[in-house]
């Protein structure tokens, strides 16, 4: 199944074939469609209901070593080719850049060829009227059973449900002869829950669920989890300042992940914007960590056959055993840096499990957050970041934390307006312990994860 | 300025089809309808390794049509403007009303015509060649300012709206919208160390605003500090007081309250501000509006996307909760009228209570006298970004740059620390308000959502007590 039809497909042709005749040496297209129905759930009731439906192109145009960006939502031939000749004059202003080139043909993909391949469609998206999106954010709501719950001590103030569903559909192509597909369904529940307990102080919890199969949504545990959250972080404290042994919950794991993929994009580097400059095939994090880019896994969010430039993605190791052993290089920074390509960036990161000091609870058995606050002792668990940043050129890091104080492995009391604040590097060489426990919704992979020796800022 | 015809031939509709839209998507009985046609061009040029090698436009044209009924809404857009398309759009947003009760009175808002940003020479007449030099200029001068600078990164980005907005009241507004911005990056490298600084403007002027004096303003301020930023360490983190220098400190104020005043978070009972109207927020003294009228500024609006005009807004005045907000949907909710505040990244999005340019009004203490009260703490002036939590109203700031202060005095710069505080209690612990207000005219870009180009500013403030970040 598509919804990018065979009469819009020529429409991308008709692109490359106006590029060309208009001066551009070598061209890359991609035909965005997509459509998004979603529904909000206030109180109980509905809030709203709303109806996307986007097509787009995007036309990436090489002419004289010479390189543009453009996209348009305007369609018709006529306007199309007028758009696209002055694509093509602009690109011609531009400095002269030799190194701008469309990817060999061979490393392009050839397996995407009806954008099914991944199995990422679930066809229930056509079938689904309003009324039955209706009925699915209904389904999410649990303000009946949990209104006023004087019992526990708290009233609940404000729930918001939304559930959404999402078709996108790609087709990409070049003037080599590339022609890739790919199509995915999506489908999302979210609630948020805010409670105000007897002294009136308010708080708040989310909870989401996503996949690209309708049947794999758990609409009920979201509702129950946004509540469970809410209520868990009632009677806050500050700690004292100090350095803590830190658990990282897998919903909010990936915030320390992403600045180190950031740091290794040829883009950055040869900007001199990265902290892991000149780090390939060294080891600069704790043995225990291994990222691996698995892009090719069939029904997973995230999952893809080719980046945007149409290179054919690999299952392979980004870091191993703290060596890095990939750097994201597309095409032009390749020519730039004088290196060899791999991928334009990561697809779907994935941490792999270890246990510092216990080589057997790294292997297959499961490890589960439980197991980590146990390992760990005593120690700050994470469970929310509330702003912050890095420094893309040192890695340095402060973020705002929200969690949980924890003692002899169980958890005793929740923490508030904390913050940590490091050195990615130094971070990542005290990782002590990582999980099995990533959620399947999420596109990155990434499980619950311990570190020794963090510093915490509080009172 | 347009005629208004202009905008009905570029959106290629007559009045009588805008009627038939607004009454199709009121068939099943909704309260209130409203279009919104926007055509947007954007344009970009990048700079990096001593070339403009790369760069681009775009363009995105469509009709967001939505329907409310109480505070319900219905919302659907077709990225044409073909009858047929525009017609399915309305019948798609006329759902929302079908077995919903409650309805609210959507009044008409009595519309008068701003000009908040005057264009000499419209983005759309310049192509690469215009542009170009611009950039070119600017690196050379950036890079005569410091022989450590060993990489410059400079953007020009400009984009052009016009949008047209009709609604089943009769109102129909129409407007041009301008936005250009210039984005600079350069690379420090001395004795083995690197480091970077940004620094951005944003107006919603035409390309007039690109100039020599531009760059020398971009260039001055991409070195100043920077000797300080290679001699910068963390603190040692924890309470302590905090004075907020004068500009883009206002980011305090974005995030501490400006979001918790967002009236839908009210409406909903999300926001810890949600039952202080009319009580004390802030010490006496302190007033903090956000304002749509600036001049060129870019968060101002000559009028919101719901057509309301854009207003300047007295969120606390004399430190007193004095208004939320509004779009139109809180504004009937609270019987009050909307305060400009609608606005929406694009025609793919209803509008939402979003903030304009957020801003502490001066007060009478001398800023350099605010530094010397002060025997411990820390003085921050740089910032890059912040976050909130509506229920909790914890908020954070980033940090890229400060001192400690001691004894009164400016000693060791800092570098890279987050800030964390509660909103309620940071406002209510202001000692001190500078008479030096000053607007920043930074990218700010807001995120509730989706996307709005914001601005913010403050005088210099001092804070009892915030959480610094620190080793």
């Amino acid at each position: 199944m598509s919804i990018i039809t065979e009469k819009e497909k020529i429409i991308a042709h008709k692109c490359v074939e106006y590029a060309l005749r208009h001066g551009a040496s070598a061209v890359r297209v991609s035909l965005n469609k997509s459509t998004n129905d979603g529904c909000t759930i206030l109180n109980g009731e509905l809030d709203k209901v709303t109806h996307a439906a986007d097509r787009s192109v995007f036309i990436y145009i090489y002419a004289d070593s010479r390189y543009g960006t453009f996209s348009t939502n305007r369609l018709s031939d006529a306007e199309l080719e007028e758009f696209i000749s002055g694509a093509i004059r602009m690109v011609k202003m531009l400095g002269e850049d030799a190194c701008r080139s469309l990817p060999e043909p061979d490393r392009t993909a050839k397996d995407a060829v009806t954008g099914l391949e991944l199995g990422l469609y679930d066809g229930r998206y056509l079938d689904a009227d309003v009324q039955e999106r209706l009925d699915r954010a209904h389904a999410i709501s649990i303000i009946e059973e949990n209104a006023v719950d004087t019992a526990e001590g708290y009233t609940v103030l404000s729930e918001e449900c939304e559930y959404n569903e999402s078709f996108d559909d790609m087709y990409l192509i070049d003037s080599q002869g590339f022609e890739g597909r790919h199509t995915e369904t999506s489908f999302s529940c979210f609630s948020e829950i805010t409670i105000a307990d007897k002294e009136g102080n308010r708080f708040s919890g989310y909870w989401w669920d996503m996949s690209p199969e309708y049947d794999r949504l758990d609409f009920q545990e979201c509702g129950r989890n946004a509540l469970q959250k809410a209520v868990s972080q009632i009677g806050p404290k500050k700690r004292r300042s100090g350095r803590y042994r830190m658990v990282v919950d897998r919903n909010v794991a990936s915030r320390l992940v992403s600045p180190l993929i950031n740091a290794l994009n040829a883009t950055s580097i040869q900007q001199k914007m990265s902290f892991l400059e000149g780090t390939k095939d060294r080891k600069v994090f704790s043995e225990g960590m291994t990222l691996k880019d698995m892009a090719r896994t069939p029904g997973k969010t995230g999952s893809r056959l080719f980046d945007s430039e149409g290179v054919s993605t690999t299952d392979a190791p980004v870091i191993e055993n703290g060596v890095v052993k990939k750097y994201f290089v597309n095409t032009y920074m390749a020519n730039k840096m004088g290196i060899s390509p791999t991928v334009e960036d990561i697809s779907r990161p994935c941490l792999m499990p270890y246990m510092k000091g216990n080589p057997l609870m790294s292997g297959e058995k499961s490890i589960s957050l439980e197991d980590i606050l146990r390992y760990c002792g005593s120690g700050i668990l994470v469970t929310g970041f509330n702003g912050g940043n890095s420094n893309p050129v040192t890695g340095d890091f402060s973020f705002g934390i929200e969690g949980f104080a924890f003692s002899r492995g169980k958890i005793t009391h929740p923490v508030r307006e904390m913050l940590i604040t490091g050195n990615l590097t130094g971070l990542w060489n005290n990782l002590t312990a990582v999980g099995t426990d990533a959620r399947s919704s999420s596109r990155w992979q990434i499980p619950t994860m311990a570190f020794e020796e963090v510093s915490f800022s509080g009172e | 300025m347009n005629s208004t015809q202009y905008y009905f031939n570029t959106f290629g509709v007559t009045g009588p089809q805008l009627e038939e839209l607004t009454a199709t998507a009121l068939r099943h009985g909704g309260d209130y309808a409203d279009l919104y046609f926007e055509y947007t061009t954007y344009f970009n040029l990048l700079l990096k390794d001593g070339v403009v090698s790369s760069g681009g436009f775009h363009t995105d044209f469509g009709v967001g049509i939505r329907v409310l009924k109480g505070e319900k809404t219905g919302y659907a857009y077709s990225e044409n403007t073909d009858m047929p398309d525009m017609i399915k759009a309305a019948k798609a947003a006329s759902a929302i009303a079908l077995g919903t009760t409650g309805s609210l009175n959507y009044a008409k808002v009595g519309n008068h015509a701003n000009n908040f940003y005057p264009t000499a020479d419209s983005w759309r007449a310049k192509d690469a060649e215009d542009l170009l030099p611009f950039l070119t200029s600017l690196e050379k001068a950036i890079v005569s300012k410091d022989t450590r600078i060993i990489k410059v990164i400079a953007r020009l980005s400009d984009s052009v709206s016009d949008v047209m907005m009709y609604n089943s009241l009769g109102e129909l507004v129409c407007d041009t919208r301008p936005m250009g911005s210039v984005t600079a990056t350069a690379i420090f490298q001395h004795n083995g160390k690197t480091e970077n600084k940004t620094v951005s403007r944003s107006f919603r002027h035409g390309s007039e605003m690109i100039g020599q004096s531009l760059i020398d303003e971009i260039a001055q301020d991409i070195v100043e500090g920077i000797d300080a930023r290679f001699e910068a360490t963390r603190p040692k983190g924890g309470q302590m007081n905090v004075v907020m220098g004068a500009g883009a400190s206002g980011i305090l104020l974005h995030e501490a309250m400006g979001h918790a005043f967002e009236a839908d978070f009210n409406r909903k009972g999300q926001s810890i501000f949600s039952e202080k109207m009319g009580m004390q927020v802030c010490p006496k003294g302190v007033s903090v509006v956000d304002d749509g009228t600036l001049m060129w500024n870019r968060g101002s609006g000559n009028h919101d996307d719901e057509g309301v005009a854009g207003e300047k807004t007295y969120m606390v005045k004399d430190g007193i909760l004095n208004s939320y907000l509004h779009d139109r949907i809180s504004a009937a909710s609270y019987g009050v009228r909307p305060t400009g505040n609608g606005r929406r990244e694009n025609f793919r999005y209803n509008p939402i209570p979003r903030m304009r340019a957020t801003y502490m009004e001066n007060g009478d203490s001398d800023p350099g006298s605010i530094i010397a009260s002060i025997r411990n703490g820390i003085y921050v002036d740089e910032f890059s970004n912040g976050q909130v939590k509506i229920g909790e109203g914890d908020f954070t700031f980033y940090v890229k740059s400060g001192y400690m202060i001691e004894n009164g005095r400016l000693t060791a710069p800092v570098k890279d620390i987050n800030i964390i505080g509660n909103g309620p209690q940071a406002l209510s612990d202001i000692l001190a308000v500078g008479n030096d207000l000053k607007i920043d005219n930074g990218t700010w870009t807001c995120g509730k959502e989706q996307s709005v180009p914001v601005s913010c500013g403050m005088p210099t403030v001092l804070i009892s007590s915030l959480t610094v970040g620190g080793e």
